[in-house]
């Protein structure tokens, strides 16, 4: 299909002296978080002004103190803040802003909103809308992707949907299968089913998440594959026609769906399978007049057979590590692909260079089923070293709320080899200090230690098989927690003074003194 | 001087005392000689013996925080009891593990529910929660109802045995 190039009369075309003159001179950020802050510093150092927005729970976020202006978006839920259209796009317009990037999550994947930019002339950064609708309905997409001869994986994407005819293309693809949000990501609106018993309730709940998070309860079912793994591989793409690949990235240890560590090289690719799924990666783009960056996503079964999954008309989460071995950096592309620059980048001068892996931080906690912590970060340290990148929007004395989702920062290394790379890794997260919300960092560093993790076997079974729950040590506080806790209490006496007045006589009125002074000299 | 952390449900009993610029801390009828500094707020240096432990602290409303190792530990000081108590760990309890809003109910009063039946769903950070009961029994009492904003720790269902 053709996609109809989107007006661009807001732009002038030309590059002087390798200067980009069409370059926009103001970006607004249509997110927060670690994504708000690494795009304002590509912006920076392009020398493009930035605009943030924040909704009333952000006001000191790192993103609002970076930018060179920010506007408020008032009330945090997410439908009045950081989704809401017709607030952001009045702020781009106030602020003069030229482009919108929205970062991942939120709008990002909204055709409506990247309609409306290009409507009143502000550049949408990222694929056109025809685009974004079209991936994002991924029965289309796959129907696509089978047109442009991407293998996909056997499924049922047929407009019935009542619970009749789905269970009944259930059992003809057999068990176990997958029930999907047509609209989904993110593991949103997903369930497996291992027998028929369960699929009436598993369509029921997957459409409910999926009518709540996306607007849309369309479902489709898919045959599930035997040990899968999710790698995928990165695209670019100019608005001249042409699209690159920058390898892979191996997503496969996931919890509920989503992905918390990624890395590159994939431990299991072949030299032919990069080129096989490379190529197939860049047919799928071409296929749909793929522009800006963007990430094709494949499930590679035990024997190495990969199929198509979705397509990401977004910069990814995980796009760090393939920063790290390519030395391209994708969100600087973002901004001069929208700009109407030209890929200057071809095929056959990329390499991969050493590896590269990422660990997703998040506020959850591994023994209670990955749930979301939230609270006060009463302290927050991140290691630094040769190679440690830290890409974080917190900082000592946040709160964590319930608004948004729970992630806090991505903790990004890189070596030579694997092998060494993971022990930079454990070393980093050993000491990346966050305190007073419960995060996944332990859990992290069980993983990285984990054999099967060592030699390359993962799946994306990997956390269930080998970390049933509670397998995060429990045993207790260990000796040096305890000689610390002593030691620093001996240091810091005053709250056991406090204790003895209290034990001797409870209305005592002396015990509310707390720090005063009571001799005059020196008086406050 | 005496201290009791709680953590996870255990008590430590521990001392500690500071002579000639040591601390003697007693634990589980051992003494360990340490010397230590606090290097910044929070952040300590601890020689035992031949050992260097690095940890950070931080006091949170109620409770302590220590990084050790890359672990976190939460701890709290709790009054002299001496003895150390463990709660009974519970059956399953039908508390929300999260705050959110409810998007299903799919039991009403008097309903028998069997163990593993969806008795609520809730919704929080766009994800779904499943409450299950815990055991086989009748619906008492129902605590909220659709739409309703559920906070953490609250009752979703009480249920008779």
């Amino acid at each position: 299909m053709k996609v109809k190039k989107e007006s661009m009369h807001f732009l002038r075309k030309g590059k002087v002296n390798g200067v980009n003159k069409n370059m926009f001179k103001k970006v607004l950020i249509a997110n927060r978080g670690e994504i708000a802050v690494r795009i304002i510093k590509a912006c920076q150092e392009l020398g493009i002004k930035t605009v943030a927005i924040y909704s009333d729970v952000d006001k000191k976020a790192p993103h609002v103190q970076l930018a060179d202006e920010s506007v408020c978006l008032g009330d945090p839920t997410p439908i009045e803040s950081y989704l809401n259209i017709p607030k952001i796009i009045k702020i781009a317009k106030d602020t003069g802003a030229n482009a919108i990037h929205p970062g991942y999550g939120f709008l990002a994947e909204n055709p409506d909103f990247a309609h409306s930019c290009n409507d009143i002339g502000i550049k949408f950064i990222g694929p056109s809308s025809k685009v974004i609708s079209l991936m994002g309905d991924k029965i289309a997409a796959k129907k696509t992707m089978e047109k442009a001869k991407v293998p996909v994986i056997p499924g049922y994407h047929g407009v019935k949907q009542d619970n009749k005819s789905l269970i009944a293309e259930g059992k003809k693809i057999g068990f176990p299968l997958l029930v999907k949000a047509a609209s989904g990501g993110g593991g949103k609106g997903m369930r497996i089913v291992y027998s028929e018993s369960t699929l009436a309730e598993a369509i029921e709940s997957a459409k409910r998440e999926s009518k709540s998070s996306f607007g849309d309860d369309t479902v489709f079912l898919e045959k599930y594959i035997d040990k899968p793994r999710h790698i995928e591989f990165q695209i670019l793409a100019d608005e001249h026609g042409n699209v690159i690949h920058l390898f892979e990235r191996e997503c496969s240890v996931q919890r509920r769906h989503q992905k918390i560590i990624e890395e590159t090289p994939s431990p299991v690719m072949t030299k032919e399978l990069r080129k096989k799924m490379g190529d197939a990666a860049v047919a799928a783009a071409k296929a749909v007049n793929y522009t800006n960056a963007g990430t094709v996503e494949f499930m590679v079964d035990g024997n190495l057979n990969f199929y198509f999954m979705e397509m990401n008309t977004r910069l990814q989460v995980e796009h760090p590590v393939t920063e790290m071995v390519t030395g391209i950096d994708l969100a600087k592309w973002q901004l001069k692909i929208s700009s109407g620059e030209k890929l200057s980048i071809k095929q056959k001068d990329l390499t991969q260079r050493g590896h590269a892996i990422e660990c997703r931080i998040y506020a959850e906690d591994p023994e209670k089923g990955f749930l979301p912590s939230i609270g006060k970060l009463e302290k927050v340290e991140a290691p630094a070293g040769p190679n440690i990148r830290d890409d974080t929007g917190i900082y000592t004395g946040m709160k964590v709320t319930p608004y948004y989702d729970p992630m806090l920062a991505k903790i990004v290394t890189y070596a030579e080899n694997r092998e060494e790379n993971i022990n930079k890794m454990i070393w980093a997260l050993s000491r990346y200090v966050i305190l007073g919300v419960t995060t996944n960092i332990s859990f992290l560093k069980n993983v990285l230690e984990h054999s099967a993790f060592k030699k390359g076997n993962i799946t994306t079974h990997f956390i269930e098989n080998h970390f049933k729950e509670g397998t995060v040590s429990k045993e207790g506080l260990p000796i040096d927690a305890i000689i610390a806790l002593a030691v620093f209490d001996s240091m810091h006496k005053k709250s056991q003074d406090i204790v003895r007045y209290k034990e001797v006589d409870p209305h005592n009125p002396w015990k509310h003194v707390g720090r005063w002074r009571v001799s005059g000299e020196g008086g406050q | 001087m005496f201290i009791n952390y709680e953590h996870e449900n255990s008590v430590y009993n521990v001392t500690t005392e500071k002579r000639d610029n040591n601390f003697y801390i007693t634990y589980n009828n051992t003494e360990y000689k340490a010397e230590a500094e606090e290097i910044k707020p929070g952040q300590l240096k601890i020689k035992i013996g031949d050992r260097i432990v690095k940890a950070v602290i931080t006091e949170g409303d109620k409770e302590k925080y220590v990084f050790v190792d890359g672990n976190v530990y939460k701890v709290k000081h709790v009054e002299l009891t001496a003895k150390k108590k463990t709660r009974k760990k519970e059956e399953g309890n039908l508390n929300s593990p999260i705050s959110g809003k409810v998007v299903d109910v799919k039991v009403k009063k008097g309903d028998k529910v069997k163990k593993g039946d969806v008795l609520m769903v809730i919704e929080a950070m766009k994800m779904e929660y499943l409450i299950r009961s815990p055991y086989n029994g009748k619906v008492k009492k129902v605590n909220f109802k659709e739409k309703d904003q559920i906070e953490i720790g609250e009752e979703t269902v009480e249920i008779e045995k």
